[in-house]
């Protein structure tokens, strides 16, 4: 293993290194260019963002508030579904661990440029887009939570007498909810951050006024929201962190 | 004798999280002018849209730019995460308090924090006039996205070492450069090699998405194919990106298995 493994994790570096085009005089000459961006990144303009910007930035954490609860609360009657521990139907075990699994797959921009085309620009499309990923981040930290849960509970209450999903509510659900309360804060930061990219696809959000800009060069305006997303997601978090310790 | 009730703030704090929660989703809804119609009639409209893909566009000219797009993804995928591997490894240090200065831990955290704060699109179109649309632009920005991430992970792993083995090598007479070698790095480096795994993971779903601002990668395919709405071809794109990544999560996530738990040994 470390005899095949080490070498070819270093031919492949390498490999990707020259795919992708690591070339030093390119960089060099490329070098020249850094004033376009430094000129005017380090020049804010920070009247004209928060005049232009903070209603986008507003629409931005809706639509992460809006698509992490929704995906959240999807995804915790699947995730019972996902578990062998309180799935007892192979079938549809294998259904619902492989949708999970599938829609782990296509990322959160991928989503967003989907839904753009099915229901139109505009942040419904970013609210789907997110739903999809939040579903998919939960599903899999929640089910593989319900695969590793005390059994007793649940053997206790169809010993007297629950039925299936009654063991379930009643035995599994509390053993997991502290669980699936630290997993939303984390997947509700997450979303934050992956929403403040979803206009680049048209998606709603602060994104849209970024892409704008961007195309036009103008760091100047750019760089005050940048600043402005960065002070939201950082207050954000901490309020996150703060609400974990009290809960948990 | 009588359950004991749940002490009077937590009942309080339960009531307070669904308010909040059920206030919260109004608001949005609200303020996003999202009706509960909207959310019917969704899953139709995607449904056509999926359907508008299928049969997907298998001709030769369509496999031939959507193969290399997708393997280019692959590649800024790796090699980002080897430039945030290198680089995280001996910032980790620096930044777990057990190992480093109280202070230079501190900085070096906050720095940490400050990089991982950027998305991998941001710092893309940042470093694009200077290095140029291309992969390198993506690699550049994913290996960067990654050395915050990777940084945190791994001085935290630092963090939990077990002091034992070090204290070993101390009172035999070694020095700090013999505590690192043979007491820190054998104990983190399969909980840190696994973290390069699966950031590697998630990066290559970050470097699919990095073409949509030029970066690299086969998400401008997928936005170009959108736009045209050549919806067979963009099916195509989607099948592949999909199929790849569940390829190289699968063979991920059995070395990570096999670096945490170590090989199966039969009794």
């Amino acid at each position: 293993m470390t005899v095949v493994g080490y070498p070819f994790a270093l031919f492949f570096s390498i490999f990707s290194f020259f795919q992708v085009g690591f070339n030093i005089d390119d960089f060099k000459r490329n070098w020249e260019n850094r004033k376009l961006v430094t000129d005017t990144l380090f020049d804010p303009k920070w009247d004209w963002a928060i005049e232009n910007a903070s209603l986008a930035l507003l629409e931005t954490i809706q639509i992460a508030i809006l698509a992490s609860i929704l995906g959240c609360f999807i995804a915790l009657p699947l995730s019972f579904y996902a578990s062998r521990a309180t799935n007892q139907s192979t079938l549809t075990y294998v259904v619902y661990k492989s949708f999970l699994n599938f829609i782990r797959t296509i990322p959160d921009l991928f989503w967003a440029m989907l839904f753009t085309v099915a229901v139109g620009l505009g942040p419904f499309a970013g609210v789907l887009a997110l739903v999809m990923f939040s579903l998919a981040i939960m599903g899999k930290l929640l089910s593989e939570t319900i695969d590793s849960i005390d059994l007793g509970p649940l053997e206790a209450a169809k010993a007297s007498g629950a039925k299936h999903t009654q063991a379930v509510f009643t035995s599994a659900l509390p053993q997991i909810l502290p669980n699936f309360t630290a997993y939303f804060l984390y997947i509700f930061e997450l979303c934050i951050r992956a929403s403040v990219i979803l206009g680049l696809v048209g998606a709603g959000g602060v994104g849209r006024i970024i892409e704008t800009q961007r195309i036009f060069l103008r760091f100047d305006r750019i760089s005050p929201i940048i600043v402005l997303i960065l002070v939201a997601v950082i207050a954000i978090e901490q309020f996150s962190v703060w609400l974990r310790r009290k809960i948990l | 004798m009588s359950i004991p009730k749940q002490p009077l703030n937590q009942r309080v704090l339960k009531y307070v999280i669904t308010f909040l929660i059920i206030a919260g989703s109004l608001w949005s809804a609200s303020g996003l002018e999202i009706t509960p119609e909207r959310f019917l009639t969704a899953p139709s409209k995607v449904w056509i849209l999926i359907t508008a893909m299928f049969p997907l566009d298998l001709s030769q000219e369509a496999i031939d730019r959507i193969v290399p797009k997708v393997g280019e993804s692959l590649f800024i995928a790796w090699a980002g995460t080897v430039i945030g591997a290198f680089f995280s490894f001996p910032i980790a240090f620096l930044a777990a308090n057990n190992f480093s200065l109280n202070a230079f831990s501190r900085v070096t955290k906050q720095i940490l924090n400050v990089i991982r704060a950027f998305p991998e699109l941001i710092l893309a179109f940042v470093l694009l006039p200077i290095t140029g649309l291309g992969p390198l632009t993506g690699t550049l920005a994913v290996g960067i996205h990654s050395i915050g991430t990777l940084g945190k992970l791994s001085s935290e792993v630092i963090e939990g070492i077990d002091e034992g083995p070090l204290e070993s090598i101390k009172s035999s007479g070694g020095s700090k450069l013999n505590e690192l070698f043979f007491g820190v790095i054998p104990q983190v480096m399969p909980t840190i090699t696994s973290y390069w795994l699966y950031r590697f993971e998630i990066n290559l779903r970050a470097s699919a998405v990095l073409g949509v601002v030029g970066a690299g990668g086969v998400g401008a395919e997928l936005i170009n194919q959108l736009r045209f709405r050549d919806f067979p071809r963009a099916g195509t794109v989607l099948v592949v990106t999909i199929v790849m990544v569940l390829i190289v999560d699968a063979i991920s996530a059995a070395i990570r298995r096999r670096i945490i738990k170590g090989r199966d040994i039969r009794v």
